[in-house]
């Protein structure tokens, strides 16, 4: 059930509520579609000064998804100084998607991420369809988040439905969601391995992710999870002997996943690359709204699963990871910790798992008739979907990204950096275009 | 006592990691159940409830059509089974449909075969959900070391004989895409990997997307799945270099 406390709900670290994460679901929303929209005012104002920050830097062009942009650092020009267009095709950036980086030599001045390259409408595109018919696009929204889209997703429509869930169909989307953010984080650690030429790490971690997304097709019968929350999805192995074999699975995974780490940190060539590399500050994650790892690292213990949890996370014990230093370190050390806490959670999961026919949860609270909202804790962070439905059929489902939330942070993180740091910053905050482009 | 570094001691404590594939079968380990596809369990014309269970229409009653397949399995309650060869790439788009839903005789003549044994791979996403670019980028990981049968990826189009295209293609993408395909020397290949390259996937008729990859540029080979897993890409780029047929201990 959403918690209406949320928006004013002043987080223990004792940091006044100035960031979107703070705000209720609906507030999010409602202040992303009307700026999307090409709006200036907030429809719902939050009480919180975060919205006139979000105002400000509402720069981006006229067409929907639109990008927060931050402004331009320094307008200086002459000899040296040039802007030049980094995609929509690169090898260093997986997808498409562009970047206008302005440099003097190495020093770049400013960087302008540009969405909208793969945009596939599909948000628009749910509109009329069944509930199943629609997941089955938004899972397909981000393939490496999709436990996280669809939970959210199908969470909202029965929040709007005044629907509840079985506890064990709760607890095996947790699961999912879980397995994903294990996959997701050390992808990201062996992806900033091989930015720092660290082949053996790279290769060592390269294989332990694929280990998870062979777990997760066992486990699921699909390696990217689609389907495995719908009706008539793929096959999955859930039983009694599943559960212990994949107990034993994880403990094997966690323990290499240790060894690994415990080698990463003997590596001063890996460590020195990434600290105080693409910094962003406290200051700066509260002010543009991050969410996610990139928002603890600098030190702000916001965790939707603790923040708004729902079940299975209303009865385990999850501890929350943090860092202060805020850069690519910061932000790889926090996902190294939440790697740590998702194997504990499976641990706890695995042995206290619902018997089937297990009681029913109570549906969540709608915000309107037919209209639900709900957040979930991506492997980014905060994402929250905002859907209305109407006779079994979606009508208008609007959605805020972890994404979304993290891009003007990289922009920020990359000023006065130089060009070859960009790869650190770029896997760091695990932003993906698939997210925005929707 | 001899001090041995900590990776190379990783390194060696994990062994060798790496699929036997292509001179094996692919183990099942290597391919969930749905990294396959949908093969009817009793004659296709029977199952008559299939075809309205199937939301992208791969299904009639004449023949399953595996390039639209998004391998949801709501046809296997249905009477379908995931048990299609995981080698199912395919180089004429129109082999992809199966009559009576089997597969046919496959083509495995690839346009590069008189490259030898070293092709070099430029990845290009038109329009995915990042789950197709990293099953293809999962073939440079230990487990499937595309490396050991002469498949490098390159940072350049000048330098690759062969374009890997996923997602399905944006109008915003035609014109970097062209541009991409036109900047690989001759001779080359173009290999359209899952559903969405091949024919719009589950986006299929969404407004700003071309829908077919194969109307935008020339494609050679078509991998169907969403994904597909990296053995199926694997055996994709193989046939483009005229060596999916590799003997058992061959190089």
């Amino acid at each position: 059930m959403m918690d209406p406390s949320v928006k004013t709900r002043i987080p223990s670290d004792g940091e006044p509520s100035r960031i979107l994460a703070y705000w209720s679901p609906d507030d999010v929303v409602a202040v992303w579609n009307n700026l999307a929209k090409g709006g200036t005012e907030i429809e719902r104002a939050p009480q919180s000064p975060g919205a006139a920050h979000l105002r400000a830097a509402w720069l981006g062009p006229p067409s929907a998804p639109r990008l927060r942009r931050v402004a331009p650092l320094e307008q200086v020009d002459g000899y040296g100084v040039f802007t030049f267009p980094y995609g929509p095709i690169s090898m260093g950036v997986p997808e498409a998607g562009r970047f206008d980086v302005r440099t003097y030599g190495e020093r770049v001045l400013d960087i302008s991420p540009e969405v909208g390259f793969k945009a596939r409408r599909i948000l628009s595109s749910v509109a009329g369809l069944t509930i199943e018919d629609a997941a089955l696009r938004i899972e397909r929204l981000a393939g490496p988040f999709s436990a996280a889209h669809v939970s959210a997703f199908l969470a909202a429509t029965e929040s709007a439905a005044g629907r509840g869930i079985s506890a064990r169909e709760a607890w095996i989307r947790a699961l999912a969601q879980e397995l994903q953010r294990i996959y997701n984080h050390i992808h990201v650690v062996a992806r900033v391995a091989e930015a720092a030429s660290q082949n053996v790490g790279l290769a060592q971690a390269h294989a332990l992710a694929e280990d998870v997304l062979r777990l997760m097709g066992s486990t699921f019968g699909h390696r990217w999870l689609f389907g495995a929350f719908l009706p008539g999805g793929p096959p999955t192995r859930l039983g009694p002997d599943d559960r212990v074999a994949l107990a034993g699975t994880l403990g094997r995974l966690s323990k290499e996943f240790e060894r690994l780490w415990s080698t990463f940190q003997t590596s001063r060539t890996f460590l020195d690359r990434i600290q105080t590399t693409c910094g962003v500050s406290r200051e700066e994650t509260l002010r543009w709204g991050a969410v996610g790892p990139t928002l603890r690292a600098t030190g702000v213990a916001w965790d939707d699963r603790l923040r708004s949890p729902v079940p299975p996370y209303t009865d385990l014990f999850l501890p929350l990871a943090t860092e202060s230093s805020g850069d690519a370190l910061g932000r790889v050390l926090v996902r190294v910790l939440e790697v740590r806490s998702s194997f504990l959670l499976l641990e706890q999961m695995l042995e206290r798992w619902p018997a089937s026919g297990s009681t029913q949860l109570p549906a969540s609270e709608a915000i309107a008739p037919g209209r639900g909202v709900a957040r979930v804790e991506s492997p980014s962070g905060d994402l929250v979907y905002d859907v209305s439905v109407h006779d079994g059929r979606v009508g208008r489902v609007s959605a805020r990204t972890a994404s979304d939330a993290n891009w003007p942070l990289f922009a920020l993180g990359m000023r006065d950096a130089v060009f070859t740091d960009f790869h650190f910053a770029w896997e760091s905050f695990g932003i993906l275009f698939a997210e925005t482009d929707r | 006592m001899i001090h041995v570094p900590s990776w190379l001691q990783l390194a060696w404590e994990r062994g060798i990691l790496t699929t036997k594939y292509p001179f094996e079968p692919a183990r099942p380990e290597e391919v969930s159940p749905a990294g396959v596809g949908p093969v009817p369990t009793s004659p296709l014309d029977q199952l008559t409830d299939a075809p309205a269970r199937c939301p992208t229409g791969a299904i009639t009653l004449d023949a399953v059509d595996q390039g639209k397949c998004v391998r949801c399995a709501r046809c296997l309650g249905a009477g379908f089974a995931f048990t299609g060869p995981v080698e199912s790439s395919e180089a004429r788009r129109g082999d992809l449909v199966w009559a009576g839903g089997r597969p046919g005789a496959q083509t495995n003549d690839g346009p590069l075969a008189d490259l030898g044994r070293s092709i070099h791979v430029y990845l290009v996403d038109v329009g995915s959900c990042m789950a197709c670019n990293l099953e293809v980028l999962a073939l440079s990981n230990p487990y499937y070391d595309s490396q050991r049968l002469g498949i490098f990826f390159t940072n350049s189009p000048r330098h690759a004989d062969v374009l890997v295209v996923v997602g399905v293609p944006t109008e915003e993408m035609v014109e970097p895409v062209r541009r991409a395909y036109e900047a690989l020397p001759a001779p080359k290949a173009v290999i359209a990997v899952g559903a969405c390259a091949i024919g719009g996937g589950v986006f299929a008729g969404n407004p700003g997307l071309k829908g077919a990859l194969e109307q935008v540029i020339p494609v050679d080979r078509f991998v169907p799945g969403c994904p597909p897993p990296p053995v199926a890409i694997l055996h994709a780029i193989l046939a483009t270099m005229g060596r999916s047929r590799t003997p058992p201990g061959g190089r």
